[in-house]
């Protein structure tokens, strides 16, 4: 049984990418930061809103998201939308990260060592 | 909103820059709202709602820094090998030349001997803490301060194109034959030397008995000693040749040594008890036999500085034959 505090460490570990790759997906279509939230939650791609508040803001400075004040609902809000090159750098990504799960698959099926 | 929101987005916004603040508290703001409808509409006490969004976005110190992309550390993996390794750099430097200095400076302006050695003690601590502080704070901002992030670049830079050619060289860990006659032969210069200024007859007083350049009041008693310390140094080199290297416990003795040859030389020149003043009048220059005199001032500091030397060179070549022998494999001991 392996321990929850090093679980919980790794965990982090491997999440930590995977997080801005599903942002840059998501977004695709505009969505503002507590929406996203909830459906990155809903996708089962867990995440923080101490993270996802500065992760938006780093990825818009970067080029990668753009963003937008919608003032028409009840509340004004901030949408962000993946911009082409984050389009781009997402699809990469996604190659990569599908790579990279066959890789630890086979490795995982094959003769242990 | 209420209190409790307002006072968690005053605590957050204080660590935005002033550009971007009225934007993050914006969209701060309609967050918490968000997420705090949320809550409520799930049935939801309001106070106990607020509490965990709040508490959701964590410390707003914290946030902040990520928002405005601040690192929450002083000196980043980076840089810091280079700040490690300019700060051990200026310490070995900057503090022995200042207690040096400030104990001489000590001595000069009338102090006793304990008088200067404090003085030199405290100069050495205050110039290790100055050191310690002013390169800390340099790095700091160059790891924060955006115009720095070239100097940064560069740094980091320069700590990451790491080739093997800056590997330390290896130092042959064998002690030779050749190292320990010179060790020898030095030693026993140094102990002709005395036995020559002891038996020096250069003058003669008025009565035709000769003037002895060392104070005939207490040189009867230090001379024998000395010379059995010098011999007993070369002793040392002999049994260190033996062992085929130093070792921690050799270094310890040889230290020992060292000092039981100094303390007495500086003790005795700094005391003015080490020249006969007879023979200073006799080559016409008095001060040369004064305690707080500039040829006794210079056989101190130069006794000194040559004594740390040796003491020092004893213990760092007793680490590196340890670390020759034990650390063969654990990476990390033998780049240091």
């Amino acid at each position: 049984m392996v321990e929850d505090e090093l679980l919980k460490t790794h965990r982090q570990e491997l999440r930590r990418g995977t997080v801005v790759l599903a942002c840059l997906m998501a977004l695709r279509a505009p969505e503002y930061g507590y929406a996203l939230l909830k459906r990155l939650d809903a996708a089962g791609i867990a995440s923080d809103a101490n993270t996802i508040y500065p992760l938006l803001r780093r990825l818009e400075e970067r080029g990668l998201l753009v963003s937008e004040w919608n003032t028409d609902d009840t509340r004004p809000r901030k949408f962000y939308r993946t911009s082409p090159t984050g389009v781009e750098l997402a699809a990469q990504l996604m190659n990569d990260m599908t790579d990279l799960t066959a890789s630890l698959h086979a490795m995982n099926g094959g003769p242990e060592r | 909103m209420t209190q409790l929101s307002e006072r968690y987005l005053t605590a957050a916004i204080r660590g935005i820059p002033e550009a971007e603040r009225a934007d993050v508290e914006r969209e701060l703001r309609s967050s918490i709202a968000d997420a705090l409808e949320d809550r409520l509409s799930a049935g939801e006490d309001r106070l106990a709602a607020e509490k965990a969004v709040l508490e959701g976005l964590g410390d707003p110190v914290r946030l902040a820094a990520g928002i405005a992309g601040r690192p929450l550390y002083l000196i980043g993996p980076d840089l810091f090998v280079e700040y490690r390794r300019l700060l051990f750099m200026l310490l070995s430097i900057v503090v022995p030349i200042v207690a040096v200095v400030l104990a001489a400076v000590d001595l000069a302006g009338g102090d006793g001997f304990a008088g200067a050695i404090a003085a030199g003690i405290s100069g050495g601590v205050n110039a290790a803490i100055q050191t310690f502080f002013w390169v800390t704070v340099v790095f700091v901002l160059v790891e924060r301060v955006d115009a720095a992030r070239e100097a940064r670049d560069e740094i980091a830079g320069a700590s990451g194109r790491w080739t093997v050619d800056r590997l330390p060289a290896l130092q042959p860990s064998r002690v030779t034959a050749g190292e320990t006659v010179g060790e020898i032969v030095t030693t026993l210069i140094s102990v002709g030397g005395i036995l020559f200024l002891s038996g020096a007859a250069w003058f003669a007083d008025a009565s035709g008995d000769v003037i002895p350049v060392f104070n005939p009041a207490v040189w009867s008693l230090w001379m024998p000693i000395l010379i059995a310390v010098l011999v007993s140094i070369a002793g040392l080199h002999v049994v260190i040749f033996l062992a085929g290297r130093w070792t921690m416990p050799l270094a310890f003795a040889h230290a020992a040594l060292q000092l039981a040859f100094s303390v007495p030389v500086v003790a005795l020149a700094l005391t003015g008890s080490l020249i006969n003043p007879k023979f200073a009048d006799a080559v016409r220059w008095p001060p040369l036999a004064d305690g707080n005199g500039p040829a006794m001032l210079a056989l101190a500091i130069g006794t000194v500085l040559v004594t740390a030397w040796y003491i020092f060179d004893g213990f760092r070549r007793a680490r590196r034959a340890d670390v020759r022998t034990s650390g063969i494999g654990e990476p990390g001991q033998a780049a240091r």
